[in-house]
């Protein structure tokens, strides 16, 4: 579990782990794989709800369950920098992780591949691959999104590639 | 699709729509508390906990505490500050706020403990003492962990209520033990009956108690059984009294004790104090004082008058009688002597004898009339002279001189001799004394010491009665043996004490001749006969020795007399032999021209009237140092005999055997004058003589020219009349020739044989022709018959004797003519 921090660690422990191994394709069993992936969601809400670190809001985009949109932000010098968030539940899953979108960046750092998915660190996949099926959507963001912004937004914002949207609309103007 | 799944589908919303709870830091809050104070929204004391997370306000800290101590009845503070997490300062703060408020509450050693703690603390304590019957305050407070002092005053107002027992000297006991125990004690105190001391009997009976209640059973302390027993005391219940509180003296004790000293005392009419002291009673006189005001208290016994009226009686009578008594034989046996001499002081009869000197007590016990002493000390000293008076008269002399010098040399002396009686007495004990005026006298007295030592031993031989002789030489013996490791000081001193206790008779003696005197004393049976001769003897001696000081006094004047006699008498003599050795001396004059001559005669004047002197010189002399230097008397005797042998011609070593007897000075001056002696010359020895003379304060009379005349003329008177009856014709012409040279030279010669014929030769121009042919016949003729006669040989050779009578015939022959020279020209 090296290469995350203890936040990051202490609170991925805490999301309740899934049991059901089921892809989108399996018809039932994947409605129950949902209905785990949704407990576990609340659950990881909640509890960053009662920290005071709440830090997105997603939706399920389509009945089955296997698109997912919302969006994301991080606070960086006092300031909210919120993005667009997307991703699709593939068709292998559980065994391969989802692979998160964020569109509004796409082209705007080395650390993402074409159509804005983040690049995940080296040791998100051996520990996806580990933990399979007991990972869920909420593990995916924990380990994969969260640190993600954390070390990747503060650059972007120094760098200028992103702006605040009230710099934005003064620049517009 | 699936219900549930909708329905998760909703929660999820409701979860993201929800507000997220807002968290602040530490430290905002305490700068947002602190933000607070500042601006007195907060206008009240904030504590905080020891973990630094909380705040706190005193009230609910004082209610935390009090929620605690009513919980728990007895907490320690530090056990509050650590449950309510408060500093130990705040909750100490608040205690006594607390404690001070709640009076059912108390602050002790930094505990709370309520009103309730104690009460279910007495409620257990009773329930312990119903088993136990008795429980010690220090154990509960062991217990407790409180102090004894703090449960007696918890327990003190619960006894009877909660706790039904009774405090007694720390411990706690139920009425039942208390009751068990007094009954004890009652018994015991009843069962005493001589005084005791109540502790002993207080710690027998807890050993009593530890057995009965075993091991585990708690000491008992005798305070305890103290107070009970005073109350036992004061209901009646048992008889006596206490002394000094302890002491406890049953009544029955002093009833019998009072009984036996009743019924004692009534039947003898005396009581020792021993008894009293044995019956427990220490302050015998007191107590019989009081029980018996006519009773007399006396050293060692309490007696009723009619016993000093007994006493009366028989004192009287032997007073009366000329005789004397015992007290002690008439008193009964407990009487001791002190008891005696004291009951003695308070008989009438004995008072009035004692003030009229018609009695005598001595020994303290012992009465002796006057008549009876009078008498006993007339015959002591009867038995005194008549065995004192040899001894005394052969060296009276030598003793009262030696008194005299010391009577002389100081007044302590005298003062001595009295001591000495005392002194005698006690002898070994006053040794110590003794030997300390010794050492700080020794660099004085050590000059004297040898002469001291030499002194006495004569002195003891002579004058010491033979019959006290055994007992005289066994204290000299012992006292040697004393004095044989001390200083020759010491011997000095202990010498003349001893000195001075010779002198006069011993208590020894004197004891063995009143027990010859008076049998009675033996016969009386008196079991330690000392006891009453020591006294008795003591009493006497001191008279005998004044008597006998008296007698030595006369003594020592008559002797004082013999000796200036006996001085004036040597006087005499030397003045004459030494006038007329002058005389002769003067004759020698003539023959001064003639050596050889001048010798011979001053030899033959030296050895003829010069040793004459000098032995009678030095014979006087030696008496009178005998008699008054300190010299032995053994020196005496041997002049005694020097004299009885009639050793006139002293040859040189008894001479200087005499010298000895001189002291230093005047032995170097008599050696010289011997020695002058054996010189040849008349005037050396004159010098010589002269000088010692003086040393001895005897004056030489010089011959002046009236003195020779009538010397001469009653020499030659002398002369003439042994001339006219002299009938050996041999010692007739030294006769003749001397009278011929005091009627032609008037000088009185003396000369030996040999110088005859030279002094007859220097006559030839004096004498006439015919007068000097008859002196010079003579003087052949008696030359040939002494020469024959010297050559005789007892051969019985007839020729030789023939020829010596026939000489002899030839000189008587001519011996008228020879004194016709003389006697006429005398005449004429």
């Amino acid at each position: 579990m090296e290469g995350w921090d203890p936040n990051t660690k202490s609170t991925l422990t805490q999301i309740p782990l899934l049991s059901i191994k089921a892809g989108p394709r399996d018809g039932a069993a994947w409605t129950q794989r949902l209905k785990e992936e949704y407990k576990g969601l609340i659950a990881y809400t909640s509890m960053n709800k009662s920290n005071d670190n709440d830090w997105f809001r997603i939706s399920a985009a389509n009945p089955e369950g296997t698109r997912w949109t919302g969006k994301c932000w991080y606070v960086h010098n006092l300031l909210k920098y919120e993005f667009d968030l997307q991703f699709d539940i593939p068709v292998t899953y559980p065994s391969t992780a989802p692979e998160i979108e964020l569109p509004q960046l796409d082209g705007k750092t080395h650390k993402m591949y074409r159509g804005g998915k983040i690049c995940l660190t080296v040791h998100f996949k051996p520990l996806w691959a580990k933990n399979c099926p007991r990972f869920g959507i909420a593990h995916a963001l924990c380990l994969g999104l969260a640190p993600w912004l954390a070390a990747e937004v503060p650059i972007l914002v120094d760098s200028g590639m992103i702006k605040h949207k009230d710099d934005v609309a003064t620049s517009i103007l | 699709m699936d219900e549930e799944l909708l329905e998760l589908q909703r929660q999820f919303e409701f979860a993201q729509q929800a507000k997220s709870s807002i968290r602040l830091s530490d430290r905002n809050v305490v700068e947002l508390v602190q933000k607070l104070q500042e601006l007195q929204i907060i206008d009240f004391d904030l504590l905080h906990t020891i973990s630094g997370k909380e705040y706190i306000t005193p009230e609910q800290l004082r209610l935390e505490m009090v929620a605690e101590i009513k919980k728990l009845g007895r907490v320690s503070v530090i056990d509050l500050a650590d449950t309510i997490g408060v500093d130990l300062y705040h909750v100490e703060k608040q205690a006594q706020h607390i404690v001070s408020n709640d009076s059912s509450l108390m602050l002790i050693n930094g505990e709370v403990i309520s009103d309730s703690y104690w009460d279910t603390v007495a409620e257990e304590i009773n329930e312990r003492l119903q088993e136990c019957s008795q429980i010690a305050l220090a154990e509960l407070a062991a217990q407790l962990q409180v102090g004894s002092e703090l449960i007696v005053t918890v327990l003190e107002p619960r006894l009877g209520t909660l706790v039904k027992g009774r405090l007694e000297g720390g411990q706690l006991y139920t009425p039942a033990y208390v009751e068990r125990v007094s009954a004890m004690v009652r018994g015991a105190a009843r069962g005493i009956t001589v005084p005791m001391n109540l502790s002993a009997l207080w710690s027998s009976l807890q050993l009593l108690l530890q057995e009965m209640d075993g091991a585990t059973g708690v000491a008992v302390e005798g305070s305890f059984f103290q107070s009970l027993f005073n109350g036992l005391v004061k209901e009646g219940e048992i008889l006596g009294y206490l002394r000094a509180g302890v002491n406890w003296t049953p009544t029955v004790f002093a009833t019998a004790q009072k009984e036996s000293i009743d019924s004692f005392f009534s039947q003898n009419s005396f009581i020792s104090y021993d008894v009293l002291h044995k019956l427990g009673i220490p302050q015998p006189i007191q107590y019989l004082q009081s029980r018996y005001p006519e009773g007399i208290p006396l050293v060692t016994i309490f007696v009723h008058p009619s016993m000093i009226e007994m006493l009366d009686g028989a004192a009287e009578d032997a007073i009366e009688g000329g005789s004397w008594i015992d007290s002690l034989s008439v008193l009964p046996a407990s009487f001791g002597s002190q008891d005696a001499f004291k009951i003695l002081s308070l008989c009438r009869s004995v008072q009035v004898a004692l003030k009229s000197n018609e009695a005598l007590i001595l020994g303290e016990s012992f009465v002796f009339s006057n008549g009876f002493v009078k008498d006993l000390y007339d015959r002591l000293e009867n038995e005194m002279e008549t065995f004192r008076l040899p001894g005394f008269s052969t060296t009276g002399l030598c003793d009262d001189l030696h008194t005299a010098k010391e009577i002389k040399v100081g007044k302590d002396s005298s003062s001595s001799l009295t001591e000495s009686s005392e002194t005698g007495n006690e002898g070994g004990n006053n040794k110590q004394a003794y030997e300390k005026v010794s050492k700080r006298k020794k660099g004085k007295s050590s000059g004297n010491a040898k002469s001291g030592a030499a002194e006495i031993s004569p002195d003891n031989q002579e004058s010491v009665p033979s019959k006290s002789r055994k007992n005289q030489r066994k204290g000299k013996d012992t006292s040697l043996l004393q004095v044989s490791d001390s200083k020759p000081g010491a011997k000095k001193e202990l010498d003349k004490m001893k000195e001075d206790n010779l002198s006069i008779p011993s208590e020894e003696w004197l004891i063995q001749k009143i027990m010859m005197l008076v049998p009675d004393f033996e016969e009386q049976g008196i079991i330690d006969l000392e006891l009453i001769l020591r006294p008795l003897a003591n009493h006497f001696r001191p008279m005998l020795l004044n008597s006998r000081k008296e007698r030595k006094k006369v003594a020592f004047t008559e002797n004082a007399q013999r000796m200036k006699h006996l001085l004036d008498n040597l006087q005499r003599k030397l003045d004459e032999s030494f006038l007329n050795m002058q005389l002769f001396e003067k004759a020698l004059d003539l023959f001064e021209d003639d050596q050889s001559t001048s010798v011979i005669l001053h030899r033959h004047l030296l050895r003829t009237t010069a040793t004459a002197m000098l032995d009678t010189l030095l014979l006087n002399l030696g008496y009178l140092q005998c008699r008054t230097s300190t010299t032995s008397c053994k020196m005496e005797l041997k002049l005694k005999n020097l004299k009885i042998q009639n050793l006139f011609h002293l040859v040189l070593e008894k001479e200087l055997l005499l010298l000895k007897v001189f002291q230093d000075l005047l032995s170097i001056k008599a050696v010289a004058v011997v020695e002058a002696l054996e010189a040849k010359r008349v005037e050396t020895f004159i010098t010589a003589l002269r000088v010692i003379a003086e040393e001895s304060g005897l004056t030489l009379k010089k011959l002046d020219k009236k003195l020779e005349r009538t010397l001469l003329h009653s020499y030659r008177k002398d002369l003439t009349s042994q001339v006219s009856a002299e009938t050996d014709p041999v010692s007739l012409l030294p006769k003749v020739v001397s009278l011929l040279y005091i009627q032609v030279y008037s000088k009185a010669l003396q000369a030996p044989g040999r110088a005859i014929s030279v002094a007859v030769s220097r006559l030839k121009e004096k004498l006439d022709d015919s007068a000097y042919r008859i002196l010079m016949d003579y003087h052949s003729a008696t030359v040939t018959l002494l020469s024959l006669i010297s050559a005789a040989t007892d051969d019985e050779q007839d020729c030789t004797s023939d020829r010596t009578t026939s000489k002899r015939e030839l000189l008587e022959s001519l011996m008228p003519a020879l004194k016709g020279l003389v006697l006429s020209t005398s005449q004429s």
